[in-house]
């Protein structure tokens, strides 16, 4: 207890515990103690960087939409997966999903000629299965959900290539949505932002009302903090990860049948990039990767500081592949800056009593 | 000669790499093997002329003329028709499938004179080369009248293929390896596509048709046939005084079309002179014809695409697409086992060497004939 | 000390429990009983079966074979929150065990306070973290006055008591504490036994699993001493010496030297009891 007195002597410089809980404090220390902020910096950083070396195209509509759009539909799968990671688990199934979800649409709607949408719902519908595949898998095997959502993104590919085939002859299949469904998923808004942006605005209400503000997020955290405890604490915790599951491959279906729509068919190849880049998009907006700690906040800073980057190497008139990198030394600047952000928030004590009772 | 042994080799490579990039990602570009024949449903006079005429430019002396047959196996002509061992690619994978169409459908003359055709293919992509190499030991072991075969990849398989070459068996390497690999294991001659020529064709048509700035999205930036395609591009459209520009997507791009289409659209705005953009492969088509819509460019940018599938050719159709091209896998399959069937059994000799199956530009004036025979199994 | 007459059912009754794990037998016939306001001791060396013990009566593992009675009524346990249900509550070694949770948030987990209707409800925030630090203030923390903190910036007794105020909060009438004391110095060693004697004041019947025998006899009534997953001996507090006590545990032998050796053993290992033993 040597540090008492030293953390006492920062506690008083920061915030003054007078009324213990009054809700809102935009006090220093309590930004600091936030698990976005490293994330926050992040964004802001990169957006002023590339205003500057993107000139004025980038800060047009033209320039915002085009990583707004990006950051749209990957906000909308890195959502669920940042969920996934703060109870602990990962899912790499991402890819296959929206690959196979999109497939499906575009098969069930344009090769078959059904309504579009019960193409759309049988895509979307397909994810919900393989995502309560992968959390039944999860949680009754016990076997890690890295090795088992990575099976899940082999299998899934290796279905949706074998099945387009069998099925349509070919790799990649057409399709031409009708009115109602091209409005609602696959448009653009002013010929520049996609409607996918109002699909994640929605996205960020539902996840950050599940994740700070109902009881949900509860459970979710203390999953993550720990697994035995939470169970023994009673939370459900099979059915929260299916369920988590079951929201993250929903989130690639729903990206996939977007993308069907507005690119007017699909492919058997698409989508493993987004596998790796939610994870990057997560763990840059301060979720910890090995769970319990994470915040919608961050996980969308993460998820527009990723498309700003990527989007944004194409106005500055560099070679695009610089974007990689500065994506590669942002993620590990980013854990860096989160692990030294944690910390201070754990070693950020309450405020110490001169006295203290059955202490000295 | 030296110097075209290597220039060869080296484009074999890319060839190889292609292929497996092609395998591993499952990509709905096989973009190994392109080929160009100008044969009867090959695309109306221009395209038509305009492929041969190229391929021979640029495939240098080797290509110019008939050459000679080689010596090893001169003065064939059994009489009989020979049983021919194809080694090819996985009949699910579409372009595969395509090849092995042509070589089953030569087969039937083989059959009608008394021989017959048969399909070896590897059960997945993942040991390209051992497999390939068995297969054409499990070739050898049925005592073939003639082999074709792919030479994916040259260490692993060219003890397999020197093997069939010493047995006296006639053989005709096609798909991958270019002439170079063929001649170095003794084989009679080399069937397949270019992709540098292939690139250099389209910014041919594309410079002569009056665009001047053309922009190369390359989604696969240090893979060889995405580098020989873009490479060719910029020949093309150089030498006839035209723009080039490429533009290498990272890969956490890959397999995102959104990603792709904002990249497009941004590089649209940022040069307005870009007035035609060409894709490697179908896949980043439609997202290609987004950034147009998105960029508000549709009067002033025109798209193309390397390869073909029943999205891009009704895009050509409707006019969105100013042309795809054809890599006429059929012809592979098709030339390989007839000129097979026809040396051993008549002697005739090999009409070129190589044989450049492609490529074949589809535009406007002869998309029917292509939807056609994609509904068919052989385009 | 008992504040019940003995012909009262005890509160807690565990009748020939058995356990076995495939061909392991991990816990043979094992009884237990524990009163109203009384604090039962269970000693045990390391892989005597006291987390398998644990685990029946916090209802994670179902018992082979035997019995549990709650005030003589026979029950089973198939789940964590069924023997909630009946008022037992399990806190492991470092209590609140969610670092990175605020306290508020951690002292509620499983059992959220919500304001607002359906499908709207939020959990209550506010309200959780006054509850939890007026819970922790009423076993003598006062250092926390913020329930928005983080539960890894409290200190180990800091977190035992969250957790004890916890199951008291929530009508716990049989705590079941697993090596509360174990990662503890002296001083937070001492804290916490005084928050046991606070819990049993209350009158909750306290099942204190430890191997430090001076905390046992500091706060036990009973004792039970389990060795290889057999009660080797049960006795009152003052029938016992504490030597008698350590050789009992050690299997006979006098080890008293060794207590230490197993005492750093244990601080390393039982951070969480194993998956299965």
């Amino acid at each position: 207890m040597t540090s008492q007195d030293e953390r006492g002597a920062r506690g008083r410089d920061g915030a003054i515990a007078v009324k213990p809980s009054a809700p809102p404090r935009f006090d220093v220390g309590g930004l600091i103690r936030r698990p976005e902020t490293g994330a926050l910096i992040g964004t802001v950083g990169v957006l002023v960087f590339f205003s500057i070396v993107g000139g004025r195209t980038f800060l047009s509509s033209a320039g915002v939409s085009s990583w707004l759009n990006v950051a749209a539909e990957l906000g909308i799968i890195a959502l669920p997966v940042g969920l996934l990671m703060i109870a602990g688990e990962l899912d790499l199934s991402v890819g296959s999903v929206l690959a196979a979800s999109s497939m499906t649409t575009s098969i069930v709607s344009g090769n078959w000629g059904m309504p579009v949408f019960v193409g759309i719902l049988s895509g979307l519908a397909l994810g919900l299965l393989v995502g309560a595949a992968n959390g039944l898998v999860v949680t009754r095997t016990r076997v890690p959900s890295f090795v088992v959502t990575l099976a899940t993104n082999f299998s899934v590919a290796g279905i949706t290539l074998a099945l387009a085939i069998a099925l349509t002859g070919s790799t990649s299949s057409s399709l031409s949505a009708g009115e109602p469904a091209k409005t609602l998923l696959g448009s653009l808004i002013g010929g520049q932002f996609e409607v996918a942006v109002i699909w994640w605005a929605l996205a960020v209400a539902v996840v950050g009302w599940l994740l700070h503000v109902s009881k949900y997020g509860n459970w979710i955290f203390a999953i993550g903090g720990d697994l035995e405890s939470a169970r023994t604490m009673g939370i459900p915790i099979n059915g929260v990860k299916i369920a988590l599951y079951m929201s993250s491959a929903l989130g690639a279906a729903l990206v996939g049948v977007i993308q069907a729509i507005l690119y007017n068919g699909a492919q058997v190849a698409a989508g493993q990039a987004f596998v790796f880049n939610s994870i990057i998009a997560v763990v840059i907006g301060g979720v910890l990767l090995t769970g319990g700690y994470g915040s919608v906040v961050g996980i969308v800073m993460g998820t527009l500081t990723f498309a700003i980057v990527n989007q944004g190497i194409y106005f500055s008139g560099w070679d695009a592949n610089l974007a990689s990198l500065i994506l590669g030394l942002m993620l590990l600047a980013a854990v860096l800056m989160n692990n030294t952000f944690r910390r201070m928030a754990l070693s950020y004590s309450p405020k110490s009593k001169p006295v203290e009772q059955g202490r000295r | 000669m030296s110097f075209t042994t290597k220039r060869w080799a080296s484009l074999g490579a890319l060839a190889f790499t292609a292929a497996l990039v092609a395998g591993a990602c499952n990509s709905g570009t096989p973009s190994t093997a392109p080929v160009s024949a100008a044969a009867s449903e090959a695309p109306a006079s221009q395209a038509a002329s305009q492929g041969p005429a190229s391929a021979a430019a640029s495939g240098g002396a080797a290509s110019t003329a008939p050459s000679s047959a080689p010596t090893q196996a001169a003065g064939g002509g059994t009489g009989k028709a020979p049983n021919i061992f194809v080694v090819g690619g996985k009949a699910d994978d579409p372009f595969w499938s395509r090849v092995k169409r042509g070589a089953e459908d030569a087969g039937m003359i083989v059959k009608a004179e008394g021989g017959s055709v048969t399909w070896l293919a590897p059960a997945n992509y993942n040991n390209l080369g051992p497999d390939a190499a068995k297969l054409l030991q499990t070739a050898l072991s049925q005592n073939p009248g003639a082999v074709v075969g792919p030479d994916w990849v040259p260490d692993a398989e060219d003890a397999a293929f020197e093997a069939i070459v010493a047995a006296k068996v006639p053989l005709i390497v096609y798909n991958s390896g270019y002439l170079a690999a063929a001649q170095k294991v003794g084989a009679l001659n080399y069937v397949g596509s270019d992709d540098n020529v292939a690139g250099a064709t389209a910014g041919k048509y594309l410079a002569s048709h009056g665009f001047k700035h053309a922009l190369c999205v390359n989604d696969f930036p240090g893979a060889s046939f995405a580098e020989a395609r873009c490479g060719g591009i910029k020949q093309g459209m150089t030498s006839a005084g035209a723009q080039y520009t490429e533009l290498p997507l990272p890969s956490s791009d890959y397999g995102n079309q959104t990603a792709v289409s904002q990249a497009v659209k941004a590089a649209i705005l940022k040069d307005p002179t870009i007035d035609v953009i060409m894709t490697l492969g179908v896949s980043d088509e439609p997202a290609v014809q987004s950034a147009i819509d998105q960029a508000n460019a549709r009067s002033t940018v025109k798209a193309a695409t390397f390869d073909m599938d029943t999205t891009t050719l009704q895009d050509v159709k409707s006019g969105k697409l100013l042309f795809t091209i054809d890599q006429q896998p059929y012809m592979q399959g098709f030339l390989a086992v007839s000129m097979l069937n026809q040396y051993v059994q008549w002697g005739l000799t090999m009409p070129q060497q190589p044989v450049l199956t492609g490529p074949a530009i589809v535009d406007a004036s002869g998309v029917d004939a292509a939807l056609a025979g994609a509904a068919a199994g052989t385009r | 000390m008992t504040t019940e007459t003995p012909t009262s059912p005890p509160l807690l009754r565990l009748t020939d429990i058995s356990m076995s794990f495939g061909s392991t037998q991990v816990l043979t016939d094992v009884s237990l009983e524990v009163r109203r306001g009384e604090v039962l001791c269970l000693l045990g060396d390391n892989g005597a079966g006291k987390s398998t013990l644990i685990k029946i009566m916090s209802g994670v593992y179902q018992p082979k074979s035997g019995k549990i009675e709650v005030e003589g009524r026979p029950v089973t346990f198939t789940s964590p929150r069924d023997s909630a249900r009946y008022g037992l509550a399990t806190v492991h070694q470092f209590g609140g065990t969610f670092p990175l949770m605020t306290i508020g948030r951690s002292f509620f987990v499983g059992a959220e306070p919500e304001k607002g209707f359906w499908p709207l409800k939020r959990f209550d925030r506010k309200f959780a973290n006054e509850v939890a630090v007026r819970e922790m203030r009423q076993l003598g923390i006062t250092r926390v006055t913020d329930g928005d903190r983080l539960v890894g910036g409290l200190s180990g007794g800091e977190r035992q008591a969250l957790a004890i105020g916890r199951a008291v909060y929530f009508g716990a009438s049989i705590l079941v504490l697993d090596e509360p004391t174990a990662a503890l110095g002296v001083k937070e060693a001492a804290h916490v036994l005084r928050i046991v004697m606070a819990a049993r004041k209350k009158g909750i019947a306290v099942v204190f699993i430890t191997h430090q025998v001076t905390h046992a006899l500091t706060v036990g009534d009973h004792f039970a001493v389990l060795i290889r997953g057999a009660k080797a001996a049960d006795f009152r507090k003052g029938e016992k010496s504490r030597e008698e006590i350590t050789d009992l545990m050690a299997g006979g032998e006098a080890m008293a030297e060794l207590e230490a050796e197993l005492d750093a053993y244990e601080n390393a290992h039982e951070g969480h009891a194993p998956q299965i033993a």
